[in-house]
């Protein structure tokens, strides 16, 4: 039930989440293989 | 002209003022989640530096359970409801990012033997739970979560297939907490167990990477016996993690099957439109892993970003579930995983244990 409603509002707040999700996270990709961002800790 | 440029303005204005709108949440799950952090850390320290017995308590756990306590006794302000709903952002961004931690080469490492351990595992596991769960008459989805979570890899994977399977928040927080509570108890049956059946270094780590869930409390569980054990326990739980893909995907469509009642005409585009996209990008930066794309350290880097990720969706879990919700599903879920997750761990020591008669491990 929650997750419809998460869902419907996320749906609102963020268009198509997955491909936002993966052109984030291949971003992030491009920029730790141009050793723009180095040694992220934990 | 003029009206175009104003209605830009106008857009990008709303974009603005909703990326403004979402900061309050946003902010709330990043503090939930490095509080998480903190008392993790401080917990532990403090236990060791006390000499108390107190199980390790991860963060994972500290997230959700400081997010219900939160959801549970105060009432959200309404300005931090956007920003909360963007958990589901960081969970398929971190599902993402996870692929570096996933490489599906690591599972030659283990070689033939183990790698049947580990597909026999996860078959009797995922059959097991399917059937407790429909014993005791569980929500399809949550038997689902349960099945995969105590088959393959625990949180990484219940969260994974969480998205993919667009279960309901109650089901993957109940589930996350049964794995969790049930692999913080085997960090101490396991190793007892092992010395009282004098296993071997290998064969017990080959059983907690088998039949421990979640990676820390695995890797935690076969170091508990000695650094070979923990050794292997590393391994054959890596061996267990590279499969989340294919089972996650297995499931998916699965769903995705069972959701269309109606006739399809175009069953692939069908199940292009509810495939979940991110495993697409789980797999990708796998195989980008696989093909030696980033260094080592790049690859820490990746795999840190996503734990980063993880943990403010871990937060978001925590805020979204709501106990007078989760009371209408009872304790059959929690009794189900410990059924379960008891019946695998015996079933998991009788195949290494076999496995140790017939090649001598």
């Amino acid at each position: 039930m929650s997750t419809d409603r998460s869902t419907n509002t996320s749906k609102s707040a963020l268009l198509s989440l997955d491909g936002w999700a993966v052109v984030v996270a291949l971003a992030l990709a491009l920029v730790v293989k141009l050793d723009w961002l180095k040694n992220v800790p934990w | 002209m003029a009206s175009s440029t104003s209605l830009s303005h106008v857009e990008s204005d709303r974009r603005a003022l909703h990326a403004l709108n979402i900061l309050p949440g946003v902010l709330l799950l990043a503090g939930i989640g490095y509080a998480a952090k903190v008392l993790e850390r401080t917990v532990n320290t403090y236990a060791k530096a006390h000499h108390w017995v107190f199980p390790n308590i991860e963060y994972v756990l500290w997230a959700i359970l400081i997010g219900l306590v939160i959801s549970n006794t105060l009432s959200i302000p309404k300005i931090f409801q956007s920003g909360i709903a963007t958990y589901e952002f960081w969970l398929k961004l971190g599902i993402v990012l996870l692929g570096a931690r996933f490489v599906l080469a690591d599972v030659l490492k283990l070689g033939g033997i183990s790698l049947a351990l580990v597909v026999i595992e996860i078959t009797l596991s995922l059959a097991l739970m399917t059937f407790l769960g429909k014993i005791f008459k569980l929500k399809p989805k949550l038997i689902s979560l349960l099945a995969i979570g105590s088959s393959i890899c625990g949180v990484s994977a219940i969260i994974a297939a969480k998205g993919a399977i667009d279960a309901d928040d109650e089901d993957s927080s109940f589930a996350i907490a049964a794995i969790l509570a049930l692999g913080a108890l085997a960090l101490f049956t396991f190793p007892a167990i092992a010395h009282g059946l004098h296993m071997n270094d290998t064969s017990y780590g080959l059983w907690a990477g088998l039949g421990v869930d979640n990676t820390a409390e695995a890797t935690a569980a076969g170091a508990l016996y000695s650094d070979a054990a923990g050794k292997v326990a590393v391994l054959a739980k890596t061996a267990r993690n590279a499969m989340i893909g294919f089972v996650v995907l297995a499931y998916a469509i699965y769903w995705a099957g069972k959701g269309q009642a109606e006739v399809v005409t175009n069953k692939a585009a069908f199940l292009w439109k509810k495939f979940p996209k991110f495993i697409l990008g789980f797999l990708f930066v796998s195989l980008l892993v696989g093909f030696h794309t980033f260094s080592k350290a790049q690859v820490g880097s990746l795999g840190n970003l996503s734990k980063w990720a993880f943990l403010l969706t871990f937060a978001g879990v925590g805020l979204r579930t709501n106990f007078r919700e989760m009371s209408k599903q009872g304790l059959r879920p929690f009794i189900v995983g410990a059924l379960g997750e008891i019946l695998i761990a015996c079933l998991t020591l009788g195949l290494v244990i076999g496995a140790n008669r017939i090649w001598g491990l």
